[in-house]
């Protein structure tokens, strides 16, 4: 990212800047020569500067700049290492290149007691930080971790095998977008000191959109966000209303807590999860603007459980949907499974903490509260042991 | 004997003026000493109450090329901080990534070797947060509440409401998972200000959630709202004290708040006294400060100062500029809310095999009032 990351020392020469205070016009004429020569160096520099902006300019529309992060909620990667990312605290999402090398071959990452780790090169105490998010770059293979300290103060890492460095974000390639809020922007209309509240749940990327679900305004009320990238103007806000089988009613009152998309039978898909664990499907050529879209709840995977992470993975032709939960083991759901799956559950789910729909297997992994891609077959997972410690680690094909 | 007193009291001019001397003399090099013995010290530099960086006087420095490092002391793994080390005339500046903890020691190493020690004092408990409100504010609601508000002094620590905020019936039974686990936390932008939700699968009659763990809150029963001293502001403060909200709770509220039956006392025309707008129940705080507007005619905005009082039941709007006469509209945002979640156009809570046609489908309601001399 931008090139810049902070390294653990720093090696440094002693200089002295002592300038005289009378001049004589021998020294004077070298002085002068001395500032053009400083003034071609700087016009050069500027001139390369202008280049690399304007260079920068017409990937994805980004220009070099240092963007204004309050808050990192959700990451996701795109297209050529580009990395989004979902602030809640200024209501924004952020695309930013990481200008990585593509890599052949993913190795595997396993790093013990990460969160203490982190603090370390923090300077502070475990308890200080929070690992918010974790996001594998497609090119690198190297995990981004977003972590926030107790102060609010967001730092990015990144995870190289076994090396933990921070990633800076002062003079890189970015752009930026501010999420609509209509409820908001009219009040501020109205009274133009309006106390915005949003959270950013979780951020996808597919077909050239950047995907957003979050909770936007203060009431319980759902918003799906569809943003064509590079950034436009143009952002779609759909509702989405889904049958959660074990409240045995429609809901749109219900937020998205994480979501992946999937082809399912040559369709391009939404899949989301909600608090209470329905697995939903939303077919995405109809989530435009305006439009309320009916989900199809394929599977009701208990309540008393709220769903952390989604990953798509692949093996031997089949792809299997892999899912954490905050109160359950890793599910695995073969998407076969979905796509004969042909009906939408319509009755309640008679025994509580009971399930319903399309099957699942239970991994025996537990207590992993951050996922993601690492490639076709495996995950990056960061789990908390039943030791106490969280520890970052890949998982192997067998699970498929 | 003139002479003699005259001498005696030269001498003793001279002795004041050279006692005066020394003192200044002393003071100085006193003074220059304290200046070099902070030369001599790293010291921090603060904003914001956040200790940001901390400046390396070069003379701990050696001349030539070294690294340097600043470590946490006492942390299992001497692993270098990182940060931006700055090259400054007489000193060097570190910056850490995100501000120096307070409380915590920390060592600035050249080639390993201490050359510096320094620790950030912990916070002044005089700045200690408090909680400021607990909204709604009223001490009898619903059973179907829906959610409440926490409003502290300062900004607070996030992800730690599950912690540190419990819900207690009788004074005796905490109620287990009473509020939704929302990840991220619904704060406002200077986290000040969170909302929390008692959840709603829970409070949704004939769900299954409601009908296995039941509603969080039951009718005619005396509840506490107990928000833990132990949450810490993000300074690492911990709240002044425990702080309490008590309540008894009320029948299930199914209906929608009615805009026609608020009452709008109306100021006179040319003066700049206030509006009250009393909605004869109590709505939800945060949603009240950002969904009512007035209107002039031609759909301008009167500007002006709104304030929520009488347990969120009353609204009182102080113009910036004095009233004209005319006709002016209270405009509404549908998705006002009242405490049990019910807006402007639905009940919260809807039973949707039923049919039902909606109350008020639009996006505002509109109240017109007339001010007149």
């Amino acid at each position: 990212m931008g090139s810049i990351f902070v390294g653990l020392t720093f090696t440094f020469t002693r200089q002295d800047t002592d300038y005289p205070v009378k001049v004589n016009p021998l020294k004077r004429t070298q002085i002068m020569k001395k500032m053009y020569f400083l003034l071609a160096v700087v016009s050069a520099g500027l001139f390369l500067l202008a280049n690399t902006s304007r260079l920068a300019d017409g990937k994805y529309g980004m220009v070099v700049g240092t963007p204004e992060i309050k808050s990192i909620s959700s990451l996701t990667f795109g297209p050529d290492g580009i990395l989004f990312i979902g602030d809640s605290k200024s209501a924004m999402v952020f695309a930013i290149d990481t200008k990585e090398a593509a890599m052949a071959q993913a190795a595997a990452i396993e790093v013990k007691n990460i969160d203490q780790k982190i603090a370390a090169l923090l300077g502070t105490q475990v308890e200080n930080i929070t690992i918010q998010d974790i996001a594998v770059s497609p090119l690198s293979k190297s995990v981004y971790c977003a972590v926030q300290h107790s102060d609010g103060t967001p730092v990015l890492f990144k995870i190289a095998g076994d090396k933990i460095s921070a990633v800076s974000t002062k003079g890189v390639a970015f752009s930026s977008l501010a999420l609509n809020n209509a409820p908001a922007e009219d009040a501020k209309d109205q009274r133009g000191n309006s106390v915005r509240i949003s959270a950013i749940s979780d951020i996808g990327f597919a077909d050239g959109k950047v995907l957003v679900s979050g909770l936007a305004g203060k009431e319980f009320n759902s918003t799906f966000r569809s943003i064509p990238f590079p950034f436009s103007d143009k952002q779609d806000q759909a509702s989405l209303e889904i049958y959660h089988a074990a409240h045995g009613k429609y809901e749109t009152l219900s937020p998205i807590r994480t979501f992946t998309t999937a082809e399912i039978g040559g369709k391009k898909y939404i899949v989301a999860s909600y608090t209470c664990t329905p697995l939903v499907l939303f077919p995405m050529d109809e989530l435009k603007s305006g439009m309320h879209v009916k989900g199809r709840t394929v599977a009701e995977m208990g309540s008393g459980n709220s769903p952390i992470d989604m990953v798509t993975l692949t093996k031997g032709g089949e792809s299997f949907l892999m899912m954490s939960n905050s109160a359950r083991p890793v599910f695995k759901v073969k998407y076969k499974n979905i796509e004969t799956y042909q009906g939408s559950l319509t009755s309640h789910v008679a025994e509580s903490f009971a399930t319903a729909g399309v099957d699942f297997v239970s991994l025996p992994v537990t207590n992993v509260v951050q996922m993601d891609k690492l490639d076709d077959s495996r995950m990056i997972l960061l789990q908390r042991r039943s030791n106490g410690n969280l520890d970052l680690w890949t998982s192997s094909e067998r699970y498929l | 004997m003139k002479g003699i007193f005259k001498r005696l009291l030269q001498k003793k001019i001279r002795s004041y003026i050279s006692y005066g001397l020394i003192f200044f003399i002393t003071a100085i090099s006193t003074s220059c000493n304290s200046g070099k013995e902070n030369q001599k010290s790293v010291t921090i530099q603060w904003k914001d109450k956040r200790a940001i960086a901390i400046v390396i006087p070069r003379s701990l420095l050696p001349a030539s090329t070294e690294k340097v490092q600043v470590i946490l002391v006492n942390s299992q793994s001497q692993v270098a901080i990182l940060g931006d080390f700055s090259q400054e005339k007489e000193s060097v500046v570190f910056t850490p990534l995100i501000p120096f903890t307070r409380g915590l020691k920390y060592e600035v190493l050249v080639s390993d070797q201490p050359v510096g020690k320094f620790e950030i004092p912990p916070a002044d408990r005089k700045e200690a947060p408090t909680l400021l409100a607990i909204y709604p504010t009223a001490d009898s609601l619903p059973e179907n509440l829906l959610k409440i508000h926490l409003h502290f002094s300062n900004p607070m620590r996030e992800t730690q409401s599950a912690k540190y905020v419990a819900l207690v019936k009788n004074e005796t039974d905490t109620v287990a998972g009473a509020f939704l686990d929302l990840q991220p936390e619904l704060w406002n932008e200077d986290r000040t200000m969170l909302t929390l939700w008692l959840d709603p699968g829970r409070i949704k009659r004939d769900l299954i959630p409601n009908k296995t763990l039941g509603a969080p809150l039951k009718k005619h029963e005396r509840y506490k709202i107990i928000v833990s001293s132990r949450w810490q502001d993000q300074q690492g403060l911990n709240l002044r004290q425990q702080y309490s909200k008590a309540f008894v709770t009320t029948p299930r509220d199914s209906d929608c708040p009615m805009p026609n039956l608020w009452e709008i006392k109306c100021p006179k025309s040319g003066t700049l006294q206030a509006l009250s707008i009393n909605f004869n129940e109590p709505l939800d705080f945060t949603l009240l400060t950002e969904t009512i507007g007035i209107h002039a005619s031609g759909k301008k905005i009167v500007t002006g100062q709104w304030r929520v009082q009488d347990l969120e039941k009353t609204a009182i709007f102080t113009p910036d500029q004095r009233w004209s006469s005319g006709t002016y509209s209270l405009q509404i945002e549908a998705h006002l809310e009242d405490l049990a979640g019910n807006n402007l156009n639905r009940p919260f809570d809807r039973d949707i095999t039923k049919k039902q046609t909606a109350i008020n489908p639009t996006k505002f309601v509109n109240l017109p009032f007339r001010i007149v001399e």
